[in-house]
């Protein structure tokens, strides 16, 4: 199991889902990494994890969360590093990421990432629990832009100027997400462009990708469409401008047959290769 | 200004509110950005209807049964009640649920389905065995090496993913005929009678178990973690030596220690 664990991951993976657990086992496809959520086994044990640990023998996994709530005021959740770090230790994740989020206020779990008020005093704290995290876990997280909904008055820097600080003031990597850059800069009325162009070269590890939906005056990021043509441009836009970043096709809602996510992940294996092939 | 622990806390109070003039959905919303096409408090609902909607979502994977058995709309309209006055206090999503039963129990509404909250309680104990720790069968064999003036001292295991349920009603037939890949008659005569019965998964089978009075008294005695002796001197369990060759057979007895 630990034969890929210093070889970083590359080209373009697929989001395991249940549905999907026994095609994988039985048919060994072609992709180069999975991509798991990692509350889904936090379980003690079952089904889950054994399937888990029977995809991890044949690929490299990495491990996406969204419970660490990083964003909230509330301490970190010591219950959940440590649940965190024994399945990193029985997985041996190439990475471990969450999100630019909150999830929880007073002990209270919403379940749902919520933005933060882009404020000194949420970047502060904000980072505190990164670096706080990032010690118990002894390990760098990546940490994912979100896709919202809603933006604070109080906000007094951008969302990208947030994340620039937060590299800076905790050393930790990004996952930037296409599809959520997207979405947020049509609700919010932003450039992703620009918030493409202020991302620390070096730091982007990983990128995700997924569909949107359209509602009646924002866009609404479900994970249960095919990459919309405006994100798949956008990804060119990203790769040219970061290199061949390794990245995730993303599908959690009316969750196709695995034919359809591979065909996904081959149209963003193409453009990973066109820069192989230009480089 | 507001700082972030009492933004939080507004935010979160503006999606659960249950009162109609919303009044914490009107406090949030002036810290937030109306947009074009959007007012502040629209914002913030998209939120509301996407957090209400996942956990009504969540309590429906883990409750299919009972959502059958009411139909989708009257087991969402019921769940999001539930969700409005119950906050999850664990990151883990797969932990929220525990006391949906007694919800529904209290639950008016859902009266009419007199078998309702204890179908619900056999559905939770089936998602807790679900995600329970794995564990290795019971080698019938190691009882013999317990010598024989320590066989007293024995108490006796369930298996760690078991739950013990018994209700006046046939919940374990009512469970079976709603499952998709039932293909007989789905009509149950509530007059057939309760059960007793025990929720657990056998390393990966899941399994709903039912049994007779005796080996439920004797398993609600292992659980009791009683020892062997007592339940020989009292003769609360009944005819042990038939009943605990059967229940180690069943894999219901997963280990002992010695008290």
């Amino acid at each position: 199991m630990s034969r890929f664990i210093d070889k970083p991951v590359a080209g373009a993976g697929i989001g395991l889902r249940s549905t999907h657990y026994q095609t994988i086992i039985e048919n060994q496809p072609k992709v180069p990494w999975f991509e798991v959520l990692t509350e889904n086994y936090f379980g003690d044990g079952g089904l889950p994890l054994h399937f888990l640990e029977k995809v991890r023998a044949d690929y490299p996994v990495t491990l996406h969360g969204v419970g660490m709530s990083l964003g909230s005021a509330d301490s970190l959740d010591r219950d959940y590093l440590a649940r965190l770090k024994a399945l990193a230790a029985r997985i041996e994740p190439t990475y471990v990421s969450d999100h630019l989020a909150w999830i929880s206020v007073d002990s209270r779990f919403v379940h749902d990432l919520l933005p933060l008020p882009y404020t000194e005093e949420a970047l502060a704290n904000f980072a505190a629990h990164v670096r706080e995290a990032q010690d118990f876990l002894g390990r760098r997280l990546l940490i994912e832009n979100p896709s919202s909904y809603m933006g604070y008055k109080e906000t007094d820097m951008t969302e990208w100027e947030f994340l620039q600080e937060l590299v800076v003031l905790t050393d930790c990597d990004i996952l930037f997400d296409v599809n959520n850059v997207y979405v947020s800069g049509t609700n919010h009325g932003f450039d992703p462009i620009e918030y493409l162009h202020a991302l620390p070269k070096g730091r982007v590890k990983e990128i995700h990708l997924a569909g949107y939906e359209e509602q009646n005056n924002y866009l609404f990021d479900t994970h249960g469409y095919r990459v919309h043509p405006p994100v798949w441009d956008l990804y060119q836009a990203t790769i040219e401008y970061l290199g061949p970043i390794p990245t995730l096709i993303e599908w959690d809602n009316d969750i196709p047959p695995f034919e359809t996510l591979l065909d996904e992940a081959g149209l963003a294996q193409r453009v990973l290769d066109s820069m192989d092939a230009a480089a | 200004m507001t700082g972030l622990h009492d933004m939080q806390a507004m935010v979160r109070d503006a999606v659960f509110e249950t009162d109609t003039q919303n009044p914490a959905l009107r406090a949030i919303s002036e810290h937030i950005e109306p947009s074009e096409g959007m007012s502040s408090e629209e914002h913030v609902l998209v939120y509301r209807r996407a957090i209400l909607g996942t956990l009504v979502r969540a309590l429906g994977n883990i409750f299919p049964v009972g959502k059958q058995l009411l139909g989708e709309q009257f087991f969402d309209g019921m769940a999001r009640r539930y969700v409005q006055e119950t906050p999850s206090r664990s990151s883990d999503l797969a932990n929220y649920g525990a006391s949906f039963s007694e919800f529904i129990a209290g639950f008016g509404p859902a009266a009419e389905l007199p078998y309702l909250p204890d179908v619900a309680r056999l559905e939770w104990y089936w998602h807790r065995a679900f995600h329970a720790a794995d564990e290795v069968a019971m080698d019938p064999g190691s009882l013999s090496a317990v010598s024989a003036g320590d066989t007293g001292r024995i108490i006796f295991h369930l298996p760690v993913s078991a739950s013990l349920i018994s209700s006046d009603f046939p919940i374990h037939r009512i469970w079976a005929v709603n499952q998709q890949e039932w293909a007989g008659d789905t009509a149950i005569d509530l007059d057939e009678g309760g059960m007793y019965g025990m929720v657990w998964r056998q390393q990966y089978d899941m399994r709903i178990d039912t049994f007779d009075e005796p080996v439920w008294t004797f398993l609600n005695a292992v659980a009791a973690r009683t020892c062997f002796g007592k339940m020989s001197e009292s003769g609360i369990a009944g005819d042990l030596d038939t009943l605990l060759p059967r229940c180690v057979q069943r894999g219901w007895i997963a280990g002992f220690d010695l008290a």
